[in-house]
C-alpha cells in the first residue's frame, strides 16, 4: 500500500534540489519561447493550493481581521517559513517578508523570474477557495501583484506583494 | 545501517530546506506537467523531467563539492549508499527497500535491482482533478511518474564519481511506477563504462528537444574536474564514509582486511607468505613496529628530526624517553598491557603463519612495550639521539655539568651554593621520584578505570537500540531536531 497525500501531510521533505528544478523549468520554458512564465508558475502555485486544501485548511473563513494570521499560517505549516505579514489598507495590499524562501535562496544571473512567483499564486488561491466555500455574503478575495525583492534577483530577502479586495455584502 | 551513514543522514535532513512532503509532491507534479504542457507528448516529458531533475540534483552538488568529496568512490559502493542519496535528495526516511543484485557478464560491476515499497511522487496520484498528467499514455517500457527523482538520484551519484575520479556512470531507470500501477517503484541501477556513457550522452544532446535541457557543459565538466586538486581531494583518499563506516563497525577485522590489502599492493605478496619471514624473530617485528611508529610521526614535516637537531633538546628527549621506558610499566597497569598483548595476537591470526602466533603467545604483554620501546629507541638515535652518552638519568647530567666547572678558592655565597648544588640536585630527585611513585596509583587506577569502564560498557550493550548507542543516537536525534525546529 502507497502512502496517501493525508500521510504526506505530515511529514517533511527537503525542498532543496526540487527548488533548483523550477529554475531548471524556467530555462527550459525561456528556450522553448515561452513568454508567460510568471503566469504559468502563479498557476503552478494555484493548482497546488487546489490539490492542498483538500487534505488541509487552516481555516473557515478569512477577513482582514485574520489574514495576516491565516497568511502567516500557511507559510508555517505548507513551506516551514516563517514570515512576517503588512497590511496596507490605503492602497488594498498584503506584504508578506520572507526572509527564508522555500522557492528561493541563489541568485541567478540568467533568470528573470523568481521561484517565489509559485507562492503568490499558492496563497492567493488558498484564501479565494476557503472564502468561496465559506456561506458569508461578504468575502475578502486576493490577488497576485508582483515579486518586489528576490534572492534569485540578488535581494537579501522575498517580499511577496498581494492585492485584496472585497466582494459582495449590501 | 552503519553510524556515520546514519549521522549523515540526519546532517542532511537537519541542515536541509524543508517543507511540507505534500507541498513536495505537489510541486514535482507541477513542474511534470507544466513541462508536458509544452512538450505535448508524456513520453518526452518524463524524458525532459529527468534531465531536469539530473540538472537540479547537480547544481546542488556542485555547491557542496566538499561533502561528496567523502562518499564511497566506487559504482557498487555508491549504490550501498541509496539510502543516504534518498534522504540527499528527497529528505525523508526511505522505508522498505528490497536489493537484489544482478550479475552482468560484460562489465565488471554488477546491476542492482531496487524495490521500494512507498513511492512519494504517486501518493494518491489521479485522486485530484488537478492530477492531469495522463499516465494512460505512456507506453510500457517508459519510466513513470518518478523518472525526476530518478534523474535526481543519478545526478547525485555521479557527481560522487565524478568527484571521485571513477571511470563508471550510473544509469538510475524506473522500471516500476506505482502510479502506472504497479505494485511498488522499482529502479534498476546499471552500470556503465565513462566512455559508453560519454557516447550515450552525446546522442541525447542529438535529439530535438532533449538538447534544451541537456547542458553540453556536462561533458566538459569531466575533464575539468580531474584536473582540480586540493586538500579535500587528498584528503578524501584516505577518508571516506565507507572507510569509515567499515572501522567504526568491525574495527579489528577491517584494519586486518586493509593491511593485507596492502601487502597485496605493493608487495605482491599473500600476508602469511610476509609474516614468514618473521617466524622466529616476532620480537624483532614488534621492534620494527616501535621503529616506523616514529619515524612516522617523523614523516609531517620532519618536525622530530629538526628538533633533535638542538643537542641540548635531544639530551632532555633522550632522558625524558628513558625515563618514559622505565616507568611506563610502573603507570599502566599489568592486565591492560595484557589486553592489548592478546588484541595483537588476534591481529596476527589468520593472517600470520600459525607457528609464529604461537612465538608471540610466548611473550607477555611487558616483553611487547620493551620490544616497542627498543624499536623506537634505534629510530630516536637514527633521529638525532646518541643515547650512548646520556648518563642514568638526568639529574646525573647535571651534577656532571657543575663538577666539570672550576671551583673558585674564595669560599664566597655563590661558592658555597654552587658547592651545595649537586646535594640540592640529589634532593630534588628524591622528591620527584617519591611524587611519580605517589602518582603511580591513581594514574593506574585511573588506566584501569578507562580501560575498563570502556570495555565494559561496550560489552554490555544488549542491543543497538537499547545500549548505549541506540541512547546516543536518541540524543543526536533530539538534538537534530532542535535544529531542525531552530532553523524553522
Amino acid at each position: 500500500m502507497n502512502y496517501s497525500r493525508n500521510e504526506l501531510l505530515h511529514a517533511d521533505a527537503a525542498i532543496n534540489q526540487l527548488r533548483n528544478a523550477i529554475y531548471h523549468l524556467a530555462r527550459f520554458m525561456a528556450k522553448n519561447n515561452i513568454d508567460d512564465k510568471k503566469e504559468r508558475m502563479q498557476r503552478i502555485g494555484k493548482n497546488i493550493s487546489k490539490t492542498y486544501i483538500k487534505y488541509w485548511s487552516p481555516t473557515e473563513l478569512v477577513d482582514l481581521n485574520n489574514i495576516r494570521d491565516v497568511i502567516a499560517t500557511i507559510y508555517k505549516k505548507v513551506l516551514k517559513s516563517s514570515i512576517s505579514v503588512e497590511l496596507n489598507e490605503n492602497e488594498q495590499l498584503i506584504i508578506v517578508n520572507d526572509t527564508n524562501c522555500a522557492l528561493c535562496k541563489y541568485e541567478y544571473d540568467d533568470i528573470q523570474i523568481a521561484g517565489c512567483e509559485i507562492l503568490l499564486g499558492l496563497i492567493s488561491e488558498f484564501i479565494n477557495i476557503i472564502n468561496i466555500n465559506s456561506k458569508n455574503k461578504t468575502i475578502l478575495l486576493i490577488e497576485p501583484l508582483k515579486i518586489q525583492e528576490s534572492k534569485t534577483f540578488g535581494n537579501k530577502y522575498c517580499v511577496q506583494i498581494f492585492k485584496y479586495k472585497i466582494e459582495g455584502g449590501m | 545501517m552503519g553510524i556515520v551513514q546514519w549521522l549523515m543522514k540526519k546532517i542532511s535532513k537537519a541542515f536541509g530546506r524543508n517543507t511540507s512532503s505534500l507541498f513536495y509532491s505537489l510541486i514535482y507534479r507541477e513542474i511534470l506537467k507544466e513541462i508536458n504542457e509544452i512538450t505535448k507528448d508524456e513520453e518526452l516529458s518524463l524524458l525532459v523531467m529527468r534531465e531536469v531533475g539530473k540538472q537540479a540534483a547537480m547544481e546542488s552538488c556542485e555547491r557542496h563539492s566538499a561533502i561528496f568529496k567523502f562518499m564511497p568512490g566506487s559504482p557498487d559502493k555508491v549504490v550501498d549508499y541509496f539510502e543516504l542519496l534518498w534522504v540527499v535528495v528527497f529528505g525523508k526516511e526511505l522505508e522498505e527497500l528490497d536489493y537484489e543484485e544482478i550479475s552482468e557478464e560484460n562489465s565488471i560491476y554488477n546491476s542492482y535491482l531496487l524495490k521500494i515499497k512507498h513511492c512519494p511522487i504517486c501518493a494518491s496520484y489521479g485522486t485530484s482533478p488537478e492530477d492531469t498528467f495522463n499516465i494512460s499514455k505512456l507506453g510500457n517500457k517508459t519510466e513513470g511518474m518518478a523518472c525526476g527523482l530518478c534523474g535526481m538520484l543519478q545526478g547525485v551519484a555521479n557527481f560522487i564519481l565524478k568527484v571521485k575520479k571513477n571511470n563508471y556512470r550510473i544509469k538510475i531507470v524506473e522500471q516500476k511506477c506505482m502510479g502506472k500501477g504497479d505494485n511498488c517503484l522499482q529502479l534498476l541501477c546499471k552500470i556503465y563504462d565513462y566512455n559508453e556513457w560519454k557516447k550515450m550522452t552525446q546522442l541525447k544532446l542529438k535529439d530535438k528537444t532533449l538538447s534544451k535541457v541537456i547542458l553540453e557543459s556536462d561533458i566538459e565538466e569531466e575533464v575539468i574536474q580531474k584536473n582540480k586538486v586540493d586538500l579535500l581531494d587528498q584528503l578524501q583518499e584516505s577518508f571516506s564514509l565507507d572507510k569509515l563506516e567499515e572501522l567504526i563497525d568491525e574495527p579489528l577485522e577491517n584494519i586486518k582486511k586493509r593491511i593485507a590489502d596492502i601487502i597485496r599492493d605493493k608487495l605482491n605478496m599473500e600476508p602469511e607468505h610476509f609474516f614468514d619471514y618473521f617466524r622466529n624473530y616476532e620480537e624483532d617485528m614488534i621492534r620494527i613496529i616501535g621503529f616506523l611508529l616514529i619515524h612516522l610521526l617523523n614523516e609531517n614535516g620532519r618536525f622530530i628530526e629538526k628538533l633533535l637537531k638542538n643537542e641540548t633538546i635531544a639530551k632532555v628527549a633522550g632522558y625524558f624517553f628513558k625515563q618514559l621506558k622505565e616507568m611506563v610499566l610502573l603507570f599502566v597497569p599489568l592486565d591492560v598491557v595484557k589486553d592489548y598483548h592478546n588484541l595483537l595476537i588476534k591481529f596476527l591470526e589468520g593472517l600470520a603463519p600459525n607457528e609464529m602466533v604461537e612465538n608471540i603467545k610466548n611473550y607477555s604483554g611487558r616483553d611487547d612495550i620493551n620490544f616497542l620501546f627498543e624499536g623506537a629507541q634505534i629510530a630516536l638515535e637514527d633521529l638525532g639521539i646518541n643515547f650512548s652518552t646520556l648518563k642514568e638519568n638526568i639529574w646525573e647530567e647535571l651534577n656532571q655539568e657543575r663538577e666539570n666547572g672550576l671551583l673558585s678558592p674564595e669560599q664566597s655565597i655563590i661558592n658555597k651554593t654552587q658547592e651545595n648544588f649537586p646535594k640540592i640536585i640529589q634532593l630534588f630527585q628524591e622528591i620527584a621520584m617519591l611524587i611519580n611513585e605517589f602518582l603511580t596509583l591513581p594514574i593506574r587506577v585511573s588506566i584501569s578505570e578507562g580501560h575498563y569502564g570502556l570495555k565494559a560498557a561496550i560489552n554490555s550493550v544488549i542491543s543497538e537500540e537499547e545500549g548505549l548507542v541506540g541512547s546516543i543516537k536518541n540524543r543526536f536525534d533530539n538534538i537534530f531536531n532542535n535544529i531542525q525546529a531552530l532553523r524553522e
